[in-house]
């Protein structure tokens, strides 16, 4: 029921999995990105599929699932970390029905399905975000945070604030596909 | 704020009519469909208000073990592995190793935390706080709380604390012994079933109290005699034989000496205060109320704080006690072994204002191209909602069946609803008194909202928006379509899958503020040939409320209907009366 949201035709390119990627996003490394189908990354995203493990061979660095947002203006950096005395990028994980808010910087280690990341948050690296669990807008969530399932996180630094209800699974699995739909392009 | 639509769930008063919208405290009686349970035995809706609630598994928020529930009491409800909060601003703490010797070229030749060197302490990566500065270092960087424990133990607070548990542990087993015999056998101690709805917890709160009661009023200053008389009047009956066998509890520590033993307070505080050279330096009140005992005045006192441990819960109707609610054991998993949710039983309903969302349409078209502001956007959606008072206004109501029948539903706002909820009066004469300032139309027929079909459900529905007007039910007033192809009218709008669009109309007073919210009650009928078309174990058809036939059943629930503000106007353009 809800009006659409339209994009101009000319600004996206949709794959055939149904994937909608802005031209004006920075994909950068597209090789080591994988989006799982019916993904939109808006205008201004900047995506660091470049920044990979040190080592030969292929590497996948990052992973969306399906019905992901990646909001307008957002960074998606792999983790790092010198281990050992060796610096080195570590791959990023996203699950299914992943929504993410506008400006936000994501540098979690994985992400599970169905969570949903709010406007202009900072998301610290090496986090580990799991199923259900919503971060509210202007959120920051220090690196190595573990954000347990069905569980809101606010507030600077992110704490917990509240259990989610049961069905919130889908709930989010609605919003995100209807997200999808609504997602239109105009001809111009 | 968008419009919204609240379900009402009748826990909080005797009556099954909801509160009138206009009263602030109305909105506690009303929740979004999606927080709702739904008890098939009761055929009742119910909420996390009124649900009775049991843990059903701990585990702790960071290394996501589930603990055990023996170890639960043993470990003070909190993680007893590596898992630590920052005192100072709630984060949780890593452990990190000491940086390698300064080779002495006056730069690090390896990057900070790289390498495995003991000394290792807990450090925030938030507010940079770290376990060296209050003196908390370890060996090495596995069981930290089995390497903090011998701190903890012989710390005031938990020495305190054990002395009081050992104190009370006969008292306590007592009464949960006779407590039990209390539950097997509640009406032959009607006194302790009218203290409480919990035999259990009263035996506890018995005891924490009387033992407050001798506490408080001061260590040395109150007669022993005076006390055990007042407590045996007051809380006894029953169980003041207990009480009286139990012997007087001596603190470990005087309170009044304990400043001068280091726990600060009294001179030593003061002393504290007159050398203070930055705010910072004193603990926020957030930072120490969570400690039990005297809590640090003195930032560089705070100590690392293990993990408190959450839970995963089930929950029960609390008229039938059938379970509702029913998690998985696995602490992350977000499955449930039983889960009745009102969305399952209900028709979802959401709302909207066409002369919003077409405005909306237009704003988002028109700002394609241009950067996007956010902020801007948004101030704009939220004035765009508004109503002026002095005008009529549509609304679409689009209601979705969650069954696999069809339902027949009827919708009626409550004030106007008289015929099949005869005592509405009551709630009906307040209203009179202080009627709305806005009127409202609903289609007064019933209409029907096709069944669920998992057929549906596939990803685009876009395609099926072919409407099926064929079975278009009489509403109020004529048929009329504008240029955008959307019908402005009182009545059934549109129907495709198990979606039903309804349109009802708002007419506001000249004089009207505040919010344009209505209570609205949906009751809906329908059909199953089947007898238990949920396919559940507990649902059995003769249970619901009023049956027309064998095979028919009907559910009524109230909601609340938010339109959004009403934007007074001083010189009204009037195209309604009231």
């Amino acid at each position: 029921m809800e009006p659409p949201i339209y994009y101009s035709k000319a600004e996206f390119i949709e794959t055939d999995t149904g994937n909608k990627v802005s031209r004006r996003a920075t994909i950068a490394g597209p090789q080591n990105i994988i989006l799982g189908g019916k993904t939109i990354i808006s205008t201004g995203a900047i995506i660091r599929g470049d920044l990979r493990r040190t080592g030969p061979g292929h590497a996948v660095v990052i992973s969306l699932g399906r019905y992901c947002l990646v909001g307008e203006g957002c960074v998606m950096r792999p983790p790092y970390k010198t281990y050992r005395g060796n610096f080195n990028y570590y791959p990023m994980k996203i699950g299914d029905h992943v929504h993410i808010g506008a400006n936000s910087v994501v540098e979690a280690a994985q992400i599970g399905n169905h969570v949903e990341i709010g406007k202009n948050c900072v998301i610290g690296k090496f986090t580990i975000i799991k199923d259900c669990a919503k971060i509210a807008d202007n959120t920051i969530i220090p690196p190595n945070t573990v954000v347990p399932a069905l569980s809101l996180f606010a507030g600077n630094p992110g704490r917990f604030v509240e259990d989610l209800p049961e069905s919130t699974q889908e709930m989010v699995e609605a919003q995100t596909k209807q997200y999808y739909t609504r997602f239109q392009p105009l001809e111009r | 704020m968008p419009p919204s639509v609240r379900y009402h769930c009748p826990c909080l008063s005797n009556s099954p009519f909801p509160p009138p919208p206009h009263l602030a405290s109305s909105s506690y009686s009303f929740h979004p469909l999606h927080e709702l349970f739904f008890c098939e035995e009761c055929d009742a809706v119910r909420c996390n208000r009124c649900v009775t609630v049991e843990v059903s598994s701990y585990y702790c928020p960071n290394c996501l073990f589930e603990v055990p529930s023996a170890s639960v009491r043993a470990e003070k409800n909190r993680c007893a592995r590596n898992c630590f909060l920052c005192p100072n601003c709630r984060n949780t703490l890593s452990v990190v190793p000491s940086d390698p010797p300064d080779s002495g070229d006056g730069r690090l030749a390896v990057p900070v935390s790289s390498l495995n060197e003991p000394p290792f302490f807990l450090y925030c990566n938030h507010c940079r706080w770290d376990s060296a500065e209050v003196g908390i270092t370890f060996e090495k960087p596995t069981g930290l709380a089995a390497q903090l424990q011998k701190f903890e133990d012989s710390a005031p607070d938990s020495l305190e604390f054990e002395r009081l548990k050992e104190h009370f542990e006969p008292f306590i087993r007592a009464s949960s012994l006779s407590s039990s015999t209390n539950l097997s056998h509640p009406a032959a101690h009607p006194s302790s079933a009218a203290h409480s709805h919990h035999a259990h917890s009263t035996s506890i709160t018995a005891a924490a109290s009387a033992a407050l009661a001798r506490e408080i009023p001061g260590v040395s200053k109150y007669n022993p005699l005076s006390r055990s008389t007042s407590s045996r009047s007051t809380t006894g009956k029953d169980r003041s034989v207990n009480k009286d066998e139990m012997t007087e509890y001596r603190s470990r520590l005087e309170i009044s000496k304990a400043s001068v033993s280091g726990s600060g307070g009294g001179e030593t505080d003061v002393e504290f205060m007159r050398h203070l050279e930055d705010i910072g330096q004193v603990a926020t009140l957030e930072q120490r109320w969570v400690n039990s005992w005297a809590t640090p005045l003195q930032t560089r006192e705070l100590k690392p704080l293990r993990i408190p441990l959450h839970s995963k819960r089930s929950k029960r109707c609390p008229a039938c006690t059938h379970i509702l609610i029913k998690p998985e054991q696995k602490a992350q998993s977000v499955r449930y072994k039983i889960k009745l949710v009102a969305a399952n039983y209900l028709p979802a309903i959401t709302v909207a204002l066409p002369h919003a969302q077409r405005l909306m349409t237009e704003l988002a078209k028109k700002s394609l191209g241009k950067s996007t502001s956010a902020a801007a956007a948004d101030d704009d959606k939220s004035s765009l909602s508004d109503m002026h008072a002095g005008k009529t206004y549509p609304f679409h109501l689009a209601l979705s069946n969650p069954l696999y029948d069809p339902i027949t539903v009827r919708l009626s706002v409550q004030r106007m609803h008289v015929s099949t909820a005869p005592s509405t009066k009551e709630s009906g004469s307040p209203e009179k008194a202080r009627r709305p300032p806005f009127a409202v139309s609903l289609p007064t027929s019933s209409f029907s909202v096709a069944a669920f079909a998992e057929a549906w459900e596939y990803e685009d529905d876009e395609d099926m928006f072919g409407a099926d007007d064929s079975e278009d039910l009489p509403g109020r007033g004529g048929r009329e379509t504008d240029a955008k192809g959307k019908v402005r009218t009182v009545g059934v709008l549109e129907k495709r899958a198990n979606v039903t669009l309804v349109g009802g109309e708002v007419v506001i007073g000249k004089e009207a503020r505040g919010n344009v919210k209505f209570n609205m009650l949906v009751s809906y009928t329908y059909r199953s040939d089947d007898p238990s078309p949920e396919g559940n174990e507990a649902d059995e058809p003769s249970k619901s409320p009023s049956k027309a036939g064998p095979e028919v059943k009907t559910f009524a629930f109230y909601t609340v209907v938010d339109l959004g503000q009403i934007i007074p106007r001083e010189e009204p353009k009037a195209d309604s009366e009231l």
